[in-house]
């Protein structure tokens, strides 16, 4: 298990982390929140010496993170890059080796991960001469050609098409049900609900909320109620409650365990009812809603 | 994983990637170049050893070609004889190159433009000669007298300062060759690591590197790697060097011992030379993440290597004056101008090792100033990192 334990740095004036402590289990997929700016590139950095903590550790299984289990995580920085000038096949390689992997094995991995991210013809293609999206892959390859017990991602799914962060996804499900431990940023709230079982969101160093997503959702005493009367939003007043625009969409905001009866006769009246939905807040309302913005 | 086979790793991509480059292999084709021509051009000009062809014509006194090799040889000139049936012919012979001095009879020499005072006396001196041993015969002299006679004085040579040999002047040139050479590859090769160094930042790839290995393996590696380079670089320009001073042959003397000589000095003061400054180049380069930052950047090493290059010249005629002995001991300098000093006089051993000591001491205390700079400033993101940043940085 990957534990941050009450993290603190600060850089001059600036707080980077205040006392950050969430874990990663293996076979599970984090998705790690938080607005611009909230830390989330330090405390990834923490783990691999970039950043050393002024109080805090980053532990696997207990043992503080020495140089020997940092060869068995994998990263890939927010900030991408490789060597422009060589050629992938090498170049995925050449990071193997560093992870320690034998010239043979190392060759094999990287023809493998090559491969199955699509891009076994390329192989002797120096980097500069691929498209954006497909040296993101190599990005990937490189942080995963070793076969990482971890996988520590900043922003993975950055700047990819839908067709690459559908093949994104796929790998990263693929690597947790094998059994790794993938912590990965993202602002793409939507994605994160769909691909991670555990989330947590941090705000000026610290987290704000942490646990199972649909956990999380369901325990959460907010719920919202979205109507349609004859293919339109209904915006009819419900008595007691309050309504809110959701990115121009008409939402009444109700506590858990409301009685929604009411609601749906009171609508009936203005026309058919063709949608009546009730729902826990999406990830986007806890994120909202946890870092008060 | 052992951090030495990691630090191999990361030395053995860039020696690999910067050896398949074409830019290094021009560089490198063309002053490996520059210096073989060196010795056969050195050689072409001074032209000291060319057969100067005497064309007699006419009628001279017997013996007179025996007399005229002899005066020649004194006189140290490589002389072949040649008679012509006409002065024509000699003269054509003498337009064409072929010739370079016509003897007519016993009273003209003809020249093409300009009159040579050796062979001018080489010819009269033996004519001369020949003609007294006729002289002295008639008079009844014996043959053990007339040789007696004609015996010339030859007077022993010594000077008050050691005398200058051609030797010498082959030394110094060695040495110039030897001083420019380690100023360009100390200053090339250092400059390709601070590149090296400066591209990893720039494309954003070290933090990938470094997620695996300590920042000081990284600067270690890359130093190793390109050092790695620089050094066949100079194997194949010393090799070029010891070609072109066999080539020169200036002074009769076999001078492969001098240019293998150089060769091991060149080796020994290219690595001192660059590790040092190499650390510098790379702490420096970590500084940067701009292509246009680089000049500015990289000219601070080249002021301090600077003086070293002037002082090297200076070693090169006063091998022992205060000012270049002092200068052969202090470390930005020494790799120049104690390899000059080696070159062109007899150093005695204990200042060259004094010398190496405090290069490597003062590498050590670098690699430690470096490193730490290069850790505090390579993950900086913007422009130019202060120095004083980065050191600061380094803990963070």
């Amino acid at each position: 298990m990957l534990v941050f334990n009450d993290l603190h740095k600060r850089f001059g004036d600036i707080t980077a982390l205040n006392g950050l402590s969430f874990e990663a289990h293996p076979g599970r997929i984090l998705g790690f929140l938080g607005p611009n700016g909230a830390g989330k590139t330090t405390a990834m950095r923490c783990v691999f010496g970039l950043v050393n903590p002024e109080r805090g550790q980053v532990t696997w299984n207990g043992d503080v993170i020495d140089e020997e289990t940092k060869l068995s995580f994998g990263y890939m920085p927010e900030e991408r890059g490789l060597y422009p000038k060589m050629k992938i096949g090498e170049q995925v390689s050449y990071f193997a080796r560093l992870s320690g992997l034998s010239t043979k094995e190392a060759s094999a991995a990287a023809d493998r991960w090559l491969g199955s991210l699509g891009l076994a013809d390329r192989l002797g293609s120096k980097l500069e001469e691929l498209s954006h999206g497909n040296q993101q892959r190599v990005q990937l390859a490189c942080a995963l050609v070793h076969n990482p017990v971890a996988a520590i991602l900043d922003e993975p799914f950055a700047g990819l098409d839908p067709i690459g962060v559908e093949m994104m996804a796929d790998v990263l499900r693929g690597l947790a049900a094998q059994g790794m431990a993938i912590v990965f940023s993202s602002h793409q709230l939507d994605l994160v609900a769909d691909v991670c079982q555990d989330v947590v969101i941090i705000d000026r160093g610290s987290a704000v909320l942490q646990g199972e997503v649909s956990e999380l959702r369901r325990s959460s005493p907010t719920r919202f109620l979205e109507v349609e009367v004859d293919g339109v939003p209904w915006t009819g007043e419900i008595p007691g409650v309050a309504a809110e625009d959701n990115n121009g969409r008409h939402r009444y905001v109700l506590g858990r365990g409301s009685d929604i009866a009411p609601i749906l006769e009171l609508a009936a009246r203005d026309g058919e009812v063709t949608r009546f939905s009730f729902e826990p807040p999406h990830l986007t309302d806890l994120f909202r809603e946890a870092v008060q913005r | 994983m052992n951090p030495l086979r990691q630090t191999l790793e990361l030395a053995k991509r860039d020696f690999t990637q910067r050896l398949r480059s074409k830019a290094f292999l021009m560089a490198m084709i063309f002053t490996v170049g520059i210096v073989a021509v060196i010795g056969p051009l050195i050689s072409f000009t001074q032209g000291g050893d060319e057969t100067s062809v005497i064309a007699l014509v006419g009628e001279q006194p017997d013996g007179s070609e025996e007399t005229i090799r002899q005066q020649s040889e004194l006189l140290e000139i490589d002389v072949q004889l040649k008679r012509f049936s006409s002065l024509t012919q000699a003269e054509e012979a003498l337009t064409d190159g072929d010739v370079a001095v016509v003897v007519n009879g016993t009273d003209e020499l003809v020249f093409n433009d300009e009159p040579s005072l050796r062979l001018s006396a080489a010819v009269s001196g033996g004519i001369a000669n020949a003609q007294r041993m006729i002289n002295a015969a008639e008079m009844g002299l014996s043959d053990a007298d007339v040789v007696s006679l004609l015996v010339p004085i030859q007077f022993s040579e010594r000077t008050i300062e050691p005398a200058e040999t051609e030797e010498d002047e082959v030394e110094a040139i060695a040495a110039l060759v030897a001083l420019m050479l380690l100023y360009i590859s100390i200053l090339m090769f250092g400059q390709f690591v601070m590149m090296g160094v400066m591209e990893e930042k720039q494309t954003r790839v070290v933090e990938v590197v470094l997620s695996r290995v300590k920042p000081a393996q990284v600067l270690i590696g890359k130093v190793v790697g390109i050092g790695l380079l620089g050094l066949i670089q100079m194997v194949a320009m010393g090799g070029a060097l010891v070609f072109t001073v066999s080539v020169a042959d200036l002074a009769d003397v076999d001078l492969t011992g001098l240019g293998i000589q150089v060769l091991g000095l060149l080796i020994l003061w290219y690595l001192l030379g660059y590790t040092f400054y190499s650390f510098v180049y790379g702490s420096l380069g970590a500084t940067i993440s701009r292509q246009e930052d680089m000049q500015g950047v990289a000219m601070l090493p080249v002021l301090v290597i600077l003086p070293g290059f002037f002082l090297g010249q200076m070693a090169m005629l006063e091998p022992d004056m205060m000012l270049t002995k002092v200068a052969s001991f202090i470390p930005f300098w020494s790799p120049m101008v104690m390899a000059v000093r080696s070159t062109t006089s007899d150093v005695p051993m204990w200042e060259v090792l004094v010398s190496i000591a405090i290069v490597v001491a003062t590498t050590i205390l670098l690699v430690r100033i470096g490193g730490r700079i290069y850790r505090g400033a390579i993950l900086k993101s913007g422009g130019k990192t202060k120095l004083r940043a980065a050191w600061r940085s380094a803990d963070e």
